[in-house]
């Protein structure tokens, strides 16, 4: 079986190399399909807060509109069973001044002490008078720790509040995007600095590990009515809904992967076969079973997808990088998010679906011609 | 009466009653046997000659249980063989009948060895024993040094010989040749008919299908079909 393959390697080589782009194909269709899905589950559940809050009827960071009384929401919510903290945020897009370079930015005030939304890299915690800016400000505008910033509302520097601050940290912010530069300070402060007094655009809670989020949500929207309360699986569920699109593209071009894959099998084993009627003819006729004869093609074709589906393993991954990269410049994305998730379920659903494919393409040919007439098929291939 | 041997002995190793072939060409029924009736006991060494077309090949299917006939009865060793499966008339021929090609229809990428061992893997003997088995069937074709070439590194009569080597190799009653000098040289053909008498003389049945009467001649017995009949 292998030196039938080995024997023809040119023909073999092309039939690789097909099976392995249309593996490609559909590896990376796979993590297509679910990439966003997946990425965006790990972005919301990755600093431990299973439940996001936001202005009744708005979905979390949808909307501009804000939530009043932050300290009495707090005061209730950490009353509610199952509720072990509350990480407010509210955010501004402010003007940045750091010597002579004037800078736009988003601000993002927090409460340092609960806080999801950033990982300090480099320094300190924002704390009054002192803010931490991601690594693309620090870079733009030059800025290092103990660097002196003013900071004001976009396009009032200079004329309105300002804030007056040093650099006092750098840090990763989880849920920016890629071309934005953000700036995090206390609460409190950014409150000040944009006149809204004791409200915030969003809270993040913290479930105890015994509670069930749902059930937490549903008491935090039954105590707080001003408040939509939405569990990771909610805005996970709202995601996909408004990704389906993505799904069906991933489903369409996925299938027509694995048809090509199947017509490419199919169409090499058949010429294989085809080239050998006469001896497979005498091979029945020697009394080698039909069983032997299905096995052996049918493991052919099986080593050819195998091998062609390892090596599309290979360029799926790369490629799903290239794509990644230019996907990546949509603008507004956290940076967090992957449209390609490499994970074994979509490797593995890949490999069986090639192989499967694989073999049922070489099953049809090898069944056909392990049931030829033998009589007939030798007088037409001896003299 | 006579003693179970003698009865055994007294069983042709094939007879075809009365068979008949049909074969569809498009609209056309093409008639390639028309009531043939031939009995082979063992030891014997027929040859069938005939025109191109006469049914010699279509009888030697029929003899091996390759082919049905349309009519009439093919019995192997006394078992009608249109009562067999495909699946048995498949062992059968695996264990009973050695089958030689014109064409030889050798496995090229397998060597000499390796295309006797083949049916003798099918029928599972293992490995070792099957080695050693086809080494010394090789060396009774004169072949002992040809064993790990493959079929593209011998010659005509090379590859013929090796193609004997494994219709021998699980001993089978009766051993078919269809033309099995037809791509062979003078020179090289009589090697090959000196070793088919050389078997017949070890006691296997053979049966040739030949245009070849130097061939015919070599035989023990010899029947001429004509339009798909046994000629007078």
């Amino acid at each position: 079986m292998l030196r039938e393959l080995w024997h023809h390697r040119l023909r073999t080589a092309l039939a690789l190399a097909g099976v392995a782009v249309a593996t490609a194909m559909l590896l990376d269709m796979l993590m297509l399909s679910g990439g966003l899905e997946t990425s965006f589950r790990r972005l919301l559940s990755g600093r431990g807060y299973a439940i996001r809050l936001a202005p009744v009827g708005t979905i979390p960071l949808e909307s501009e509109a804000l939530i009043p009384s932050y300290p009495s929401l707090r005061d209730t919510l950490l009353g509610i069973p199952g509720v072990v903290a509350v990480a407010p945020l509210l955010g501004a897009n402010v003007e940045l001044r750091a010597g002579a370079d004037t800078i736009r930015a988003f601000a993002l005030g927090v409460d340092p002490a609960e806080q999801g939304v950033y990982r300090i890299l480099e320094g300190e915690a924002p704390a009054d008078g002192r803010v931490v800016v991601d690594e693309r400000l620090a870079r733009d505008a030059a800025l290092e720790i103990g660097t002196p910033v003013e900071l004001a509302l976009a396009g009032t520097l200079g004329v309105e509040r300002r804030l007056e601050a040093r650099v006092g940290g750098v840090a990763g912010f989880v849920y920016s995007a890629r071309e934005e530069r953000v700036v995090a300070l206390p609460l409190g402060v950014l409150q000040r600095l944009t006149g809204r007094g004791d409200r915030i655009a969003f809270a993040m809670v913290r479930v105890a590990e015994s509670a069930d989020p749902e059930a937490v949500g549903a008491a935090i929207r039954a105590r707080v009515p001003r408040v939509e309360a939405v569990t990771v699986a909610g805005l996970v569920e709202h995601a996909r809904a408004r990704l389906s699109y993505f799904r069906q593209l991933s489903l369409v071009l996925g299938t027509v992967a694995t048809v090509v894959t199947a017509l490419l099998v199919g169409t090499i084993m058949a010429v294989s076969i085809n080239d050998r009627y006469g001896t497979i003819a005498a091979m029945r006729a020697i009394g080698i079973s039909r069983g032997t004869l299905v096995a052996s093609f049918t493991g052919e074709s099986l080593v050819l997808s195998a091998l062609g589906a390892v090596l599309g393993v290979g360029l799926g991954v790369l490629t799903a990088g290239y794509l990644e990269g230019v996907l990546a410049g949509f603008p507004g994305l956290p940076r967090a998010i992957r449209f390609f998730v490499l994970d074994t379920t979509a490797v593995t659903r890949a490999l069986a679906i090639v192989l499967t494919v694989g073999a049922l393409a070489g099953l049809v040919p090898a069944w056909r011609v392990a049931n030829l007439e033998i009589s007939r098929t030798l007088h037409r291939e001896e003299p | 009466m006579g003693t179970a041997r003698e009865r055994a002995a007294a069983v042709p190793v094939v007879e075809v009653r009365d068979v008949e072939r049909e074969y569809r060409m498009g609209r056309d029924v093409v008639r390639a046997l028309a009531g043939v009736s031939l009995r082979v006991d063992a030891g014997e060494f027929l040859a069938v000659t005939g025109p191109s077309g006469s049914g010699k090949s279509t009888l030697l299917h029929l003899l091996g249980g390759i082919d049905v006939p349309t009519a009439g009865t093919v019995l192997f060793g006394g078992t009608d063989l249109a009562a067999l499966s495909t699946g048995e008339r498949d062992r059968r021929r695996l264990l009973e009948v050695g089958l030689v090609f014109q064409r030889f229809h050798l496995l090229p990428m397998l060597t000499a060895r390796e295309n006797v061992e083949l049916p003798m893997a099918e029928a599972g003997v293992p490995a070792r024993e099957r080695r050693e088995a086809a080494e010394r069937l090789l060396a009774r074709v004169g072949l002992a040094d040809r064993a790990r070439h493959r079929p593209g590194e011998l010659s005509g009569g090379e590859r013929q010989r090796v193609a004997i080597a494994r219709a021998l190799a699980n001993g089978p009653r009766l051993v078919l040749a269809d033309e099995p000098t037809g791509e062979l040289d003078r020179r090289t053909s009589e090697g090959i008919l000196d070793l088919f008498a050389g078997l017949n003389d070890e006691g296997v049945t053979i049966v040739v299908a030949t245009h070849d009467l130097h061939l015919a001649d070599r035989a023990r017995r010899r029947i001429e079909l004509v339009d798909g009949r046994v000629a007078p």
